[in-house]
């Protein structure tokens, strides 16, 4: 008897929500850009195709300098949702996750034990999210797409909102990236708060008297 | 037999009917030919529970109207 292979009998596509972006009173550029990017930054008009939250952005940076001393990459993936403003649509990375790695100066992927420790990581972000891309490190070599990870960019994140995050904690470097008509380029980004994330968030703050004014 | 398997880099979704000897790979690979993807470079979970490619529907505890989840498995270099 001839075995039947599985069948695909529908398909949905992801609703794209539409939400305005972030706004730009609650952007900043990341610290670690490259004097060339942040000027990028100065020049863009706010409206950028990727916003990172702070709340990720500490992820990814105090994991790749959890290893810097060692030399040793680290890896994740960015956790978002795509959103539509202006009849374009945008990335916002809400959270990352990350498991146990088997990783070397110049190399990383998730160990092969790691995976049930990386789906807890994906559960524990609470919201119904997206993979818009990941985030790797390269201690020390500088912020750049080798082949290894261009490959993994065509074969897993080719979308358009689909990104790259590469950091450097050596050299204080950051950068994203993205494939736009098979070529490598690299993509503008802000990191947002949302409101609540303001230690100061629906309370009163009284502004402090100077010593010299009591 | 029928599930949903949900892809986790675009959202999107498909239905698959499927016999409980075929096998994770089998899965796998009508999955990401669907989204016209290298079914080497994705892992497939039930829950917290990464499924292996060889083994069965029923070998990998699946079960009717399950929903499995693809997810990508990628690599860096420097």
């Amino acid at each position: 008897m001839i075995r039947r292979k599985p069948i695909i009998t529908a398909s949905t596509d992801l609703a794209v929500e539409k939400r305005p972006r972030p706004p730009k009173e609650r952007c900043r550029p990341h610290k670690w850009l490259s004097e060339e990017s942040m000027r990028s930054y100065a020049e863009s008009d706010g409206a950028f195709e990727l916003y990172i939250s702070k709340t990720a952005e500490e992820r990814i940076r105090n994991h790749a300098l959890s290893k810097k001393d060692d030399v040793v990459e680290v890896m994740g993936f960015l956790l978002g949702s795509i959103y539509e403003d202006g009849g374009k649509t945008y990335a916002l990375v809400r959270d990352v996750a990350t498991t146990d790695l088997d990783a070397t100066s110049v190399s990383v992927k998730f160990d092969r034990e790691g995976f049930e420790r990386l789906f807890e990581s994906m559960d524990d972000s609470c919201f119904n999210y997206v993979i818009v891309g990941w985030y790797h490190s390269h201690p020390g070599h500088g912020c750049f797409l080798s082949q290894v990870d261009v490959d993994t960019q065509t074969k897993m994140f080719s979308g358009p909102y689909h990104s790259a995050l590469v950091i450097d904690p050596v050299n204080v470097e950051i950068a994203v990236f993205r494939l736009k008509e098979g070529s490598v380029e690299e993509r503008p980004f802000a990191i947002y708060w949302d409101e609540y994330q303001n230690p100061y968030y629906g309370e009163t703050v009284m502004a402090r008297k100077k010593r010299s004014e009591q | 037999m029928k599930l949903k398997i949900r892809n986790a880099e675009t959202g999107g979704t498909v239905d698959m009917e499927l016999e409980a000897d075929n096998t994770v790979q089998e899965i796998i690979e009508g999955a990401a030919s669907f989204w016209n993807k290298e079914e080497g470079a994705y892992v497939i979970r039930k829950g917290k529970k990464l499924l292996r490619g060889q083994q069965t529907v029923t070998e990998a505890g699946i079960s009717d109207n399950d929903e499995l989840e693809l997810i990508p498995d990628p690599e860096g270099g420097a």
